[in-house]
C-alpha cells in the first residue's frame, strides 16, 4: 500500500509533475485541434478535385490526378515517416515544432478527410444535384446551396472518428522531441525508474478526452437527425 | 419552339435513342407514350441536358443548345422540369425550394420571391406547409411543390419526367389536377406519361417511342382509337 501510494506521489505530486502532464495535454491537443483544421480544408478541397467533372471525350481532370497522388502518396507511407520529412528535411530550419507536427499531421489527415467527404457528397442522391442543375444553377451554386449541406450530415461521425483518431496518432510527436503527453509521460517514467503510474496516468487521461469527445459527437448527431423531420 | 433533329444517344456502347427529330410548337402539350425502357425518359432529359446526346441537334427559341459555346445554365432558366421522384431539396424548407433558384439566379429579390412563392402556395393550397421541410410531406404534396418550384421561374416551357410514378394511386388526381391547369392557362409542356386517359384528355399531340425512335405520333384521338403500327396497337393493348 504505501509502495503505491510512493509511486503516484513520485509520478504526479513530487515537483508539482501533475502540471507536466497537463501541459502535454495541452499540446497534444493544440496539434490535433490545429491539424484537424488544416485536414478539413485539405479534404474539402481534394474531395471535389477528385469530383470535377472531366471534358468530353477524358476520363479525368488534371485536379483529379493531383489528387489522386496526394492520397496515394500519404496513404501508401506511414505518418511518423511523414512527421521526420517535415521535420528534418521540408521545414528543417523552421523552429515552431507545434507549426510543423500540426501541418504535417493536416496533410495526413486531409488525405483521409477527402476520402470521408468524397463518399459522403456522392451518397446525396444524384436528383437533388439534377434538380439544382434543371433549374439553372450552376455546378457551383447546386453543389454549396444543396449537397454539402447535406453531405455534412453523412460526413459529421465519420470524420469525428478522425479527429479521434488524430489526437491518439498525435502520441508519435516525441519522435521529433516535442512534449506532448505521451513523451511527458514517458520521460517522467524514465526520472522516477517507474512506468506504470504516469503511463496508465496518460492512457487514462486520453481515455477520457475522447470519451467526452465521442458523447459530444453522439448528441450533435442525433440533434442534426432530429432537423430532418420537421 | 423546340426543335430536334436527328438526335441520338449512346450510353456504355448501347444505343438509346437512334435519331429522333420532331417540333414542338408553343402552347402544344406533348405526351410522350411507350413502353419502358424505350428511350422516352431520355429524350426528354436530352432536351435541357441533363443527358448530353451523343450527335444531333437540339434548337430552343433559335438558340442551339447543343452547342458547347451554349450557356446552357441559362436556357434552363427557361425550362422547367418536374422529375418522378420529386427531388425537393432536402435541406431546404418548401419555401427555400421554391425561391433559391429565382434569388441565386438574380431573377427576383428575396421579397419578390417569396410574394411569388406565397401565390403559387395559395394555387394548390399548401401555404401551410411554407416553412416545413420536404420529409414531412406526403409524395403528392411534394411533387405540386416541386411543379411550384419550377413555376417560380416562370419557365416558357415544362418537361415532366413520369411525374406521377412514383405516387400513392390516392396522390395521383391531385397531382394530374396541377398539371391539367397549368395546361389550361396555355403552357407548353412535354410530358412522359404512363396515365393514358391523363394524355388523352389534357395533350395536344401524343409521341410514341419505342426502340429510340418515335413510332407514331398523332393527335390524342387517332393514336388512341387508330393506332396504325403494330407495336402501338400491342403497346395500348397492354395498357389501356
Amino acid at each position: 500500500m504505501d509502495n503505491i501510494s510512493t509511486k503516484f506521489y513520485n509520478a504526479f505530486i513530487y515537483k508539482d509533475r501533475w502540471i507536466l502532464y497537463f501541459k502535454g495535454l495541452g499540446v497534444t491537443m493544440e496539434i490535433a485541434l490545429l491539424a484537424g483544421v488544416i485536414g478539413i480544408v485539405i479534404g474539402c478541397i481534394v474531395a471535389l478535385m477528385k469530383l470535377s467533372e472531366p471534358k468530353k471525350g477524358r476520363k479525368h481532370t488534371i485536379p483529379w490526378y493531383i489528387a489522386t497522388v496526394y492520397v496515394d502518396i500519404i496513404r501508401g507511407t506511414p505518418s511518423v515517416l511523414q512527421l521526420l520529412i517535415m521535420w528534418f528535411i521540408v521545414f528543417s530550419s523552421s523552429n515552431n515544432g507545434v507549426l510543423v507536427a500540426s501541418l504535417s499531421f493536416g496533410i495526413n489527415s486531409g488525405a483521409y478527410v477527402s476520402e470521408i467527404i468524397r463518399a459522403g457528397i456522392l451518397a446525396v442522391d444524384k436528383g437533388q444535384t439534377e434538380a439544382g442543375r434543371s433549374l439553372g444553377l450552376t455546378r457551383g451554386q447546386t453543389m454549396w446551396e444543396i449537397v454539402l449541406p447535406q453531405a455534412f450530415k453523412n460526413v459529421l461521425p465519420p470524420i469525428g472518428n478522425e479527429f479521434i483518431t488524430l489526437i491518439k496518432e498525435t502520441a508519435i510527436v516525441g519522435y521529433v522531441s516535442l512534449s506532448d503527453l505521451t513523451r511527458t509521460a514517458s520521460q517522467i517514467s524514465s526520472r522516477t525508474y517507474e512506468a506504470f503510474m504516469p503511463l496508465i496516468g496518460a492512457a487514462v487521461i486520453y481515455f477520457i478526452i475522447i470519451k467526452i469527445l465521442t458523447l459530444l459527437l453522439g448528441a450533435l448527431e442525433r440533434r442534426l437527425r432530429r432537423s430532418d423531420i420537421r | 419552339m423546340i426543335s430536334v433533329k436527328d438526335l441520338h444517344k449512346t450510353f456504355d456502347g448501347q444505343e438509346v435513342l437512334k435519331g429522333i427529330s420532331t417540333e414542338i410548337d408553343k402552347g402544344e402539350k406533348v405526351a410522350i407514350i411507350g413502353p419502358s425502357g424505350s428511350g422516352k425518359s431520355t429524350f426528354l432529359r436530352c432536351l435541357n441536358l441533363l443527358e448530353e446526346p451523343t450527335s444531333g441537334e437540339i434548337w430552343f427559341e433559335d438558340q442551339l443548345i447543343t452547342d458547347p459555346k451554349t450557356d446552357i445554365n441559362k436556357v434552363r432558366e427557361h425550362m422547367g422540369m418536374v422529375f418522378q421522384s420529386f427531388n425537393l431539396f432536402a435541406n431546404k424548407t418548401v419555401m427555400e425550394n421554391i425561391t433559391l433558384a429565382p434569388v441565386k439566379l438574380g431573377l427576383m429579390n428575396k421579397d419578390e420571391a417569396r410574394e411569388k412563392a406565397m401565390s403559387l402556395l395559395q394555387l394548390v393550397d399548401l401555404v401551410g406547409k411554407a416553412d416545413v421541410y420536404p420529409a414531412s410531406l406526403s409524395g403528392g404534396q411534394k411533387q405540386r411543390i416541386a411543379i411550384l418550384r419550377s413555376l417560380a421561374m416562370n419557365p416558357k416551357v415544362m418537361l415532366f419526367d413520369e411525374p406521377t410514378s412514383a405516387l400513392d394511386p390516392e396522390m395521383v388526381g391531385e397531382v394530374l389536377e396541377v398539371i391539367k391547369v397549368l395546361a389550361e392557362d396555355g403552357m407548353t409542356m412535354v410530358i412522359v406519361t404512363h396515365e393514358m386517359g391523363f394524355a388523352r384528355e389534357v395533350a395536344t399531340r401524343v409521341m410514341f417511342i419505342d426502340e429510340g425512335i418515335i413510332m407514331e405520333e398523332d393527335t390524342p384521338d387517332r393514336i388512341f382509337t387508330s393506332p396504325r403500327s403494330k407495336r402501338l396497337q400491342d403497346f395500348l393493348s397492354k395498357v389501356l
